[in-house]
């Protein structure tokens, strides 16, 4: 007879969330009397095990006792797990021989009947202590973390992550898409609920990340490819040609003046004004280099001009350039990619893109912004009327089972900024017409109240369609934005000259595959999911990939900003320690059961399983690999079994469930 | 021991058979008011409507002529954020009306109502002739000989019936409506 | 030869008759074969649903389950019909309950509907199933120069069935471009006519009428299109009441597309039903090819 486990089983009252259905005294006692053949010599109730009392109970019995398995019987693992392993590796046991079943989540909160949902308690610990018998003694997997760190998307929150890991000694890839950074805080003109100028207060941080020594800057750049693990990943990144010889440059700005061909400028001017083929998108940008866009550069085209060649007074036009592939070494990655605008034209009743005076939010900074296509005046699509009464509608795409369900969080305070900023610069009568008021943060209500006090007209309803179908006098030549005021139950037609949209916002038109890219999931709504909504907003499930800023989920900047420190500071902490601990609890491949069909490659969720071409095995990644358990479901073979749930025990501790571990002489049918 | 229903959930009773998200989860946007295109001739909006359902006051709501003048355009349905279908709701709220036998002094629409379904519960065709006793005498003197005028041009033109147009199969056709409605009780 | 069971519609026999003319004419000579469903009933209107819903679909199921017989897809001419039979199909299919009552009660007549049939709107046929090409090749003579305001109405496309633009389609007007009309820019083509609203409340209807009859005047529409007999009445038939009541002069023919869309295939004017108007044609409309000039 094989050397029975000595297994201490623990029963938490968790107040009267389990004693209050439960009978805890009773399963306690049940468990040290029928569970004694299983190795059992002390059950205890208490009622609450996660405290300190509660885990000292436990480290007692182990060192007085000489224990050598623990069965907690509480709370959801989600919770407590690490509480208790932790517990048992203070008094000196492996905390991997310790195992927390849920008589809570699983039981006491579920049910109504306290006597079925007491002998239910029994069948779990029943279970949980045949399974804790074949646990093995486990060690955390310690890999290294390289110092360097990437961070995806050079916006206010890439940015600040960026200078947050430089300025504490260590070294930034920072990857952006277009041929500067900024993002769509460069584009707006002033931010809310400072009025703050966004150049203004952006710049700085962009020269400071353009200019910093720990800053590799890749502009006009995309990852294209990830392989490797927390602490080791091997990013490719394609770095696109500007057409400009970057050594050579210096920003002087002849060859976009000289360069004939002129283009709509759809991506920072939001089509509201035009580019050259060879451009910077504003002049702040940062880099100071331009960059030939192919599309649309007569060279690429016809093969003539060269203009900007012949005039560059440093001959750093090359039109042969190419695209440079690179391959970095990183220890985190932060992604930090932002959000696009909902497009208006979906909502055809506001008659975007079919009448001519509706604009968008993002069209409404542009024009704004002084160093926007109208240089500042707020006017009409003539390029000269300015608008005497504009009406400035919310909830846009946002809020609308019929486009996207969420809040976009901050499209009422840019409403209001709005507001004020017409009535500043035009004299304007301003409409805002809301479902309601969201002005949550730090000084926001008090924003809301200068609207107020700025004599903003405030009708509380949902347009329901603007129109240029003009009925009574006074319409001519209008706007006429029709809504119900439910405030006083009214019907009204409201003429106006201008209408905005503030438009909601939404995840980049590819989340989905940048997620894939870097191995981790995007929401139903396509935010970038992160791994606790209250707790970790900004970890992810994937080990050593962070998320910052909008492509969570729509925030302000000073909550983007935060995020992005806080990545900033979680990946600090992990190069600090210079090793990370990964939980062991994961896939192995027997090499001699695997008959090499791959079916396990395809079905990880976490790009985990490589494949040996030689030996035609494959092998799970134990730093990548995640326990969850779909290749060991997935292989015909049963080749795959999971440290810390093998097979043996997960069967055991279905038999331990369903028999009780009650004699065969004494089992009865159910 | 009776469950009694409140009033919002004997409407919820009545709408069935028709998809659309409970009345509870209006937002109270206005989209619907806005968009109704008889809005300005209701006692109440749309919305309201909503509101008051919610809030059980069911004299006020039947009291009203709201969703007698319900179009049933279907405009405010298409475009809900919240996908309620609002028409549907004054549909119910019309055979709520009926049935118990309360609406607003007159409104036209009861009358009218009955009129036609008697009309097609006796022929299985609509025969307009038959219908003008329900509301010709409610618009007016001017209205009046105005929709003289309108059935005497459309009778020269060719564009009045007659004589009443009555399926083959009428015998059946009743005794399928009495399958779901007693005969009497539409009588 | 495509071959639809035919739903007129009470209206057809006499209200909207030359909507009936000219629905044969054209489906003729386009090849389409339409077969009048036998013993059609009423399908009830609006007005039904205001006293039951499961009578509501009775009605309606009874004509489809006929229809059903012929194994042919349904074609309705009027928007309340179609929208009436095409949301019975939907819900009876979708609730198997639903569908055992109304079958219980269709035993009455010997009927038993299935669902296993389309309902389609007249506009649908001519816009999909035969198409703005096939429409032009049989153009004789185009409408040029008529400006035409497509009214749509609202229960062609309202409730909305799958993804389609419910707010700004354009399948009229590209039919009406196919004949070779100039269809105006009408803001108010998805507005409600008012419906039965002319008989229970006729003081917001004659209001939405009038709204109408001026977008299309401002739109400078020579004539407007329906596709629906409650919609051709309310707006044709009572513009007197209108002028009346609000102090207006309008006198805005309004036709039902087929009409027009055989004007273009050359098919003589009476057998389209012409001659039964409230609002006399200018007469430059009936001979196309001619400049309409704007009616003040």
């Amino acid at each position: 007879m094989e050397k029975k486990e000595k297994i201490g089983v623990y029963v938490c009252h968790c107040g009267t969330n389990i004693a209050g259905v439960v009978n805890v005294g009773e399963v306690s006692a049940w468990a040290a009397d029928k569970l004694k053949d299983q190795g059992v010599v002390i059950a205890r109730d208490y009622k609450f095990m996660c405290s300190s009392l509660g885990q000292e109970l436990i480290q007692k019995d182990i060192k007085e006792m000489g224990l050598t398995r623990v069965v907690v019987a509480a709370c959801s693992p989600h919770l407590h797990e690490k509480t208790f392993r932790n517990a048992s590796k203070g008094a000196g046991l492996n905390p991997y021989l310790t195992e927390l079943v849920s008589i809570r989540e699983q039981d006491s909160w579920v049910h109504t009947d306290k006597v079925a949902a007491t002998e239910k308690a029994k069948a779990i610990i029943s279970g949980g202590v045949s399974r804790v018998i074949h646990h093995e003694a486990l060690e955390p997997l310690h890999v290294p973390i390289h110092p360097d760190t990437l961070v995806v998307g050079g916006g206010i929150a890439g940015i600040q992550a960026a200078l947050e890991i430089a300025d504490a000694g260590f070294h930034v890839y920072l990857v952006e898409r277009e041929p500067t950074i900024g993002g769509h805080m460069a584009q707006f003109d002033k931010t809310f609920p400072t009025l703050d100028c966004s150049a203004c207060i952006l710049t700085p941080k962009m020269v400071d990340a353009g200019n910093h020594p720990n800053i590799t800057l890749l502009t006009y750049s995309e990852v294209e490819k990830v392989d490797g693990y927390v602490g080791s990943f091997t990013v490719t990144i394609r770095k696109r040609a500007r057409g400009i010889k970057e050594a050579d440059c210096t920003g002087c700005g002849i060859c976009w003046e000289k360069c004939p061909k002129k283009v709509v400028d759809n991506v920072f001017e939001a089509g509201m004004g035009n580019r050259k083929a060879v451009y910077v998108p504003f002049p702040q940008a940062v880099p100071k280099y331009p960059v030939i866009d192919r599309i649309n550069c007569t060279y690429y085209i016809k093969g003539t001009c060269k203009a900007c060649e012949k005039f560059c007074p440093t001959n750093a036009i090359d039109f042969a350039q190419e695209d440079e592939i690179m391959n970095v070494q990183v220890g985190n990655v932060i992604l930090a990619t932002g959000y696009d605008p909902f497009d208006s034209r979906r909502i055809t009743q506001y008659g975007y893109g079919r009448l001519a005076n509706v604009f968008t939010s993002l069209e409404f900074e542009r024009l704004c912004n002084a160093a926007g296509p109208t240089g500042g005046n707020i006017v009409l699509r003539d390029g000269k009327t300015a608008p005497q009464v504009v009406g400035i509608v919310h909830c846009v795409g946002s809020r609308d089972k019929n486009y996207n369900e969420y809040c976009s969080a901050i499209c009422c305070m840019q409403s209001l900024k709005f507001a004020h900023l017409v009535r500043e610069r035009t004299g304007a009568e301003v409409y805002n017409f809301y479902i309601d008021i969201r002005t949550a943060a730090k000084s926001y209500e008090e924003f809301y109240h200068r609207l107020l006090d700025e004599g903003t007209h405030f009708i509380r309803g949902k347009v329901a369609e603007i129109s240029d179908a003009v009925r009574l006098p006074g319409e001519e030549g209008k706007l006429i934005i029709q809504v119900e005021d439910t405030l006083t139950g009214n019907q009204l037609r409201v003429p106006v000259d201008m209408a905005i949209l503030s438009a909601g916002l939404e995840p980049r038109r590819d989340s989905k595959a940048v997620a894939k890219l870097f191995g981790i999931s995007c929401s139903a709504d396509g935010w970038f999911i992160e791994r606790h909504p209250k707790l970790d907003p900004v970890a992810t499930v994937t080990e050593g990939i962070y998320i910052a800023g909008c492509v969570q989920g729509p925030k302000d900047i000073p909550a983007s900003v935060a995020q992005g420190a806080a990545a900033a500071a979680r990946i600090l902490g992990k190069i600090q320690q210079k090793e990370v601990a990964l939980e062991p609890v994961r896939a192995t491949v027997n090499e001699a059961q695997c008959s090499g069909c791959r079916i396990c490659n395809n079905v990880c969720p976490f790009n985990a399983i490589l494949f040996h071409e030689d030996k035609m095995v494959s092998e799970v990644n134990p730093a990548l690999c995640q326990g969850c358990g779909t290749c060991v479901a997935a292989c015909p073979a049963g080749a795959i079994s999971g440290t810390g749930f093998s097979n043996e025990q997960i069967l055991s501790q279905i038999d331990g469930l369903l028999f009780l571990n009650i004699p065969k002489k004494e089992a009865v049918a159910a | 021991m009776t469950n009694t229903l409140t009033f919002g959930q004997e409407v919820e009773n009545l709408l069935q058979a028709e998809e659309g998200e409970p009345l509870r989860n209006c937002i109270q946007c206005g989209t619907c008011s806005g968009t109704c295109p008889v809005a300005g001739f209701m006692d109440y909006t749309p919305r309201q409507m909503i509101a008051m359902i919610n809030q059980n006051m069911k004299d006020q709501v039947l009291e009203s002529n709201t969703f007698w003048y319900c179009a049933s355009c279907y405009h405010c349905t298409v475009r809900c954020p919240q996908e309620i279908n609002i028409t549907e709701l004054m549909y119910a709220l019309k055979r709520y009306s009926i049935w118990n036998h309360r609406h607003k002094a007159g409104l036209v629409g009861p009358d009218f109502s009955e009129a036609f379904v008697k009309m097609i519960v006796r022929g299985g065709r609509s025969f307009e002739p038959v219908l003008a006793p329900s509301y010709i005498f409610s618009v007016g003197m001017r209205g009046f000989l105005l929709e003289i005028q309108n059935a005497t041009e459309l009778l020269l033109k060719g564009r009045l019936p007659v004589i009443p147009a009555r399926i083959k199969r009428l015998d059946n056709f009743k005794r399928m409506i009495g399958r779901i409605i007693p005969m009497g009780g539409l009588e | 030869m495509k071959e639809y069971a035919y739903f007129p519609g009470c209206s057809l026999e006499k209200m909207a008759v030359s909507y009936h003319m000219s629905t044969r004419e054209t489906t003729r000579k386009l090849g389409i074969k339409l077969n009048e469903i036998d013993d059609w009933n009423c399908c009830g209107a609006t007005t039904y649903f205001y006293i039951d819903e499961l009578l509501a679909y009775t009605l309606c199921a009874r004509n489809l389950a006929i229809a059903e017989q012929t194994g042919l897809d349904v074609v309705a001419p009027c928007s309340a019909c179609y929208k009436n039979m095409y949301f019975t199909v939907a819900h009876l299919k979708k609730d198997p309950d639903l569908a055992e009552h109304v079958n219980f009660a269709l035993e009455e007549d010997n009927l038993h509907f299935t669902g296993d049939i389309n309902v389609k709107h007249l506009i649908e046929v001519f816009c999909q199933d035969v198409g703005p090409e096939e429409l032009k090749g049989k153009v004789t003579k185009p409408l040029t120069g008529v400006r035409v305001a497509p009214y749509y109405g609202c229960q062609i496309v309202r409730p909305q069935k799958e993804k389609e633009d419910v707010e700004q389609p354009q399948f009229f007007e590209d039919m009406l471009s196919a004949i070779g009309a100039t269809p105006v820019n009408y803001p108010l083509k998805m507005r409600c006519c008012g419906g039965s609203l002319m008989i229970s409340s006729r003081t917001a209807a004659l209001s939405m009428v009038r709204n109408l009859l001026q977008c299309a005047v401002d739109s400078q529409a020579a004539v407007v299109a329906t596709a629906c007999p409650m919609c051709q009445v309310n707006l044709e038939c009572y513009q007197q009441q209108v002028n009346q009541e609000f102090g207006t002069n309008f006198s805005m023919p309004i036709l039902y597309f087929t009409q027009l869309v055989g004007l273009a295939m050359g098919i003589p004017a009476k057998k389209l039903g012409f001659g039964k108007e409230f609002v006399t044609l200018a007469p430059a409309l009936l001979q196309p090819g001619q400049v309409v000039p704007v009616p003040d």
